[in-house]
């Protein structure tokens, strides 16, 4: 508990001095007695009754259960493809639109309502548009990043109806790609003031057999004000891929034995994580159990890079020997760092 | 005017086959006798009686140079140096926002008006929020791409004040820079149904002597949709300078050079052109008349690539000698192909 509040503590200190800017009051909604935000307040509506979705939103990225038995083979080819690359061509990583990326739905967004059409507004600079003007969705509007949406209220949910998509853009982080016969829907319910549930559902039947998608929650961000991401470095400059780690250097099997084993710590504040190393045709397997950020990365084959340094999939993984040659510890090591895990057995 | 047909067909060629989904009337806007949207027709109005500035907008480039005189010498120095690099570093060449440059006044955008906020959306997937909730400027908003922005209304002008601006952004095509004490002020009025006028002035006196800006005028498109113009190839990986087009030049004899004083004239696409070659301190020059897009570009130092090719400012130039050696024609090499000017004298 304490890690987690130094944490925070980091975090805060790391918005810049001249932010009292982001700490304005706005007028006009609803309040506690003590003159806080009321998020349980009742959801506002338009003049013609609807709820009223504007507002600036955040909330945290979803988190998709993506069942590769469901995708085709040549989705599970891509997604393998690309985590050789270390996702490198995800669209955000090259400075491009994410288009109807699961994670694209978290964070921050801005939302304009009018009877015509509500824009949603990211903030990296990308935006959406949904057409509320009674339109049928097109039958074969030219592809594009953001796609063709229509919305239509069924009762006080919105329901968008999404097609029109390119073929670059990702349905989530691990790279599931999708085609351009993607359908995309969306059913968005303010229950409050304060909160905006998304429940989004993903069809594309060339690429998966069965519709998928996640439920996602947002909460108001009352009284302050969204910044800009801009993306300004593309990942075109990314050096590496794990093809190029492969071309690696020999380490004896007794020595590749001795780093298999359970070692324990955490990465981060509060997530514990456990990481289980194993060999199993001379190849060395770190099993990641805990907060995992890769799909089937929880399991990272180990490239040895010298006799106790290896590449696990864009991470290192550094053993340490004592002086007996008994290996004491596994460190990972992230961009933010190096992350410890003792050895357990 | 043949040739300005020819150039008409060829844009109208380059649209897709699929494109009758960008061809559906709008609902309930004023339509002539003859059923055409009426653009002459009053502006709307919001229920709270504002003039509604929502819809799709279209329209050209505005002129915006500064006088050269009113520039810092600073800004003046880094006109020169992007023009030297052919303007390479432009925001939008790289992929990143244009934020306050004029040429984002103009093109395809979709505005969205709530009580509250205004989006500006821009078809580069870009996008402007001005707040109209009656809140300040913001002494000291973040520095950012596009700017903090808010607005009023005096009468049916509505009028808004932006600042927060980073130093990334350029405040025109030509390379005209700012800092981040940059202040924009806009006037927005719809003067009918299907007009929009911009006054645009940009303030920033680290930068220039006085307030300077321009007027832009925009068309509604009602009946059709905007197509998203996303930026996929950076400038990044823009090879060349005026600088390495100097180290590549030849020596071409004195009265070679003389052989090719004189006037040029012919049509660059649809627009008449001439071409005044001069002759100083050993440097040929063109001077280009008419439709030219490269501010100061009018003037374009000639670096000899060979005996008859020049380079001048990523425009080549080739001259056509006779048997004497004396020049009959003069040849600008554009990316969209050659432009050939007969020599006048």
């Amino acid at each position: 508990m304490r890690l987690y509040l130094a944490a925070l503590a980091l975090v805060a200190g790391a918005t810049p001095a001249a932010a009292q800017w982001l700490d304005r009051p706005w007028a006009g909604i609803p309040r506690t007695a003590d003159g806080k935000p009321n998020l349980s307040a009742p959801a506002p509506r338009t003049p013609d009754g609807k709820p009223d979705l504007s507002g600036l939103w955040n909330g945290s990225t979803p988190d998709p259960v993506i069942d590769p038995a469901n995708a085709q083979p040549w989705v599970n080819d891509l997604v393998r493809q690309r985590e050789r690359e270390y996702f490198r061509t995800r669209p955000s990583f090259l400075c491009r639109p994410s288009g109807v990326e699961a994670d694209e739905f978290g964070g921050w967004k801005r939302i304009l309502q009018t009877p015509a059409a509500i824009a949603i507004l990211d903030d990296d600079q990308t935006y959406r548009v949904i057409h509320l003007d009674g339109r049928a969705l097109e039958a074969d509007p030219a592809p594009s990043w953001m796609g063709y949406s229509v919305g239509r209220w069924e009762g006080d949910t919105l329901v968008v109806e999404s097609n029109g998509f390119n073929e670059k853009t990702w349905l989530a982080p691990t790279g599931q790609g999708h085609t351009e016969a993607l359908r995309v829907t969306e059913r968005y319910r303010r229950p409050d003031f304060g909160h905006l549930q998304i429940e989004v559902t993903y069809t594309d039947p060339r690429a998966y057999a069965r519709p998928w998608g996640f439920t996602l929650d947002k909460t108001l961000a009352a009284d302050t004000d969204m910044l800009e991401t801009v993306c300004e470095r593309s990942s075109e400059v990314w050096p590496v891929t794990s093809t190029d780690a492969a071309a690696s250097v020999a380490v004896p099997p007794d020595v590749l034995a001795k780093y298999v084993g359970v070692y324990k710590g955490s990465y981060g504040a509060g997530r514990p994580r456990t990481i289980e190393v194993t060999l199993s045709g001379g190849q060395l397997t770190a099993k990641v159990i805990g907060f995992a950020f890769v799909d089937g990365g929880e399991i990272r084959p180990l490239v040895p890079r010298s006799q106790t340094m290896f590449e696990g999939l864009g991470l290192g993984y550094q053993f340490i020997v004592d002086d007996a040659g008994a290996v004491t510890e596994l460190v990972e090591i992230h961009i933010s760092g190096p992350y410890r895990y003792a050895r357990q057995k | 005017m043949r040739l300005c047909l020819a150039a008409l067909v060829f844009v109208a060629g380059t649209m897709s086959a699929a494109a009758q989904w960008l061809d559906r009337p709008w609902p309930g806007i004023p339509r002539t006798a003859d059923g055409k949207p009426n653009l002459a027709a009053p502006a709307p109005r919001t229920p709270d009686g504002k003039p509604d500035l929502t819809g799709v907008w279209n329209g050209p480039n505005p002129e915006s140079i500064p006088d050269p005189a009113i520039e810092l010498p600073w800004v003046r120095q880094l006109v020169l140096e992007r023009q030297r690099d052919y303007h390479k570093d432009r925001p939008m060449y790289k992929c990143l926002p244009s934020g306050p440059e004029s040429d984002r006044f103009t093109g395809w955008k979709r505005i969205i008006q709530t009580p509250a906020a205004i989006a500006i959306l821009n078809d580069d997937q870009t996008y402007r929020l001005i707040h109209t909730d009656g809140r300040a400027l913001e002494a000291e908003p973040a520095p950012s791409w596009m700017g903090y922005s808010v607005g009023r209304w005096e009468g049916d002008t509505l009028v808004v004040e932006s600042n927060g601006y980073n130093d990334n952004t350029w405040l025109s095509r030509y390379g005209q820079a700012h800092t981040e004490a940059l202040r924009v002020t806009e006037r927005y009025r719809r003067t009918d149904f299907g007009h929009l006028q911009i006054e645009v002035t940009y303030s920033d006196p680290a930068a220039y002597a006085k307030p300077w800006g321009f007027t832009a005028n925009m068309t509604l498109q009602p009946d059709t949709e905007m197509l998203e113009a996303i930026c996929e190839r950076s400038s990044d990986h823009w090879t060349g300078t005026r600088t390495e087009a100097a180290s590549r030049a030849v020596t071409v004899p004195p009265e070679v050079l003389a052989k090719y004083v004189g006037v040029y004239s012919g049509n660059y696409l649809s627009r008449a052109r001439t071409v005044e070659v001069t002759l100083s301190g050993g440097q040929l020059i063109a001077k280009v008349t008419g439709g030219a897009l490269v501010d100061g570009g009018e003037i374009r130092p000639l670096v000899p690539q060979s005996q008859t090719l020049f380079e001048g400012a990523g425009l080549y130039y080739e001259f056509e000698v006779d048997a004497t050696g004396a020049a009959t024609a003069l040849v600008q090499i554009n990316i969209t192909g050659p432009y050939r000017f007969a020599r006048q004298r």
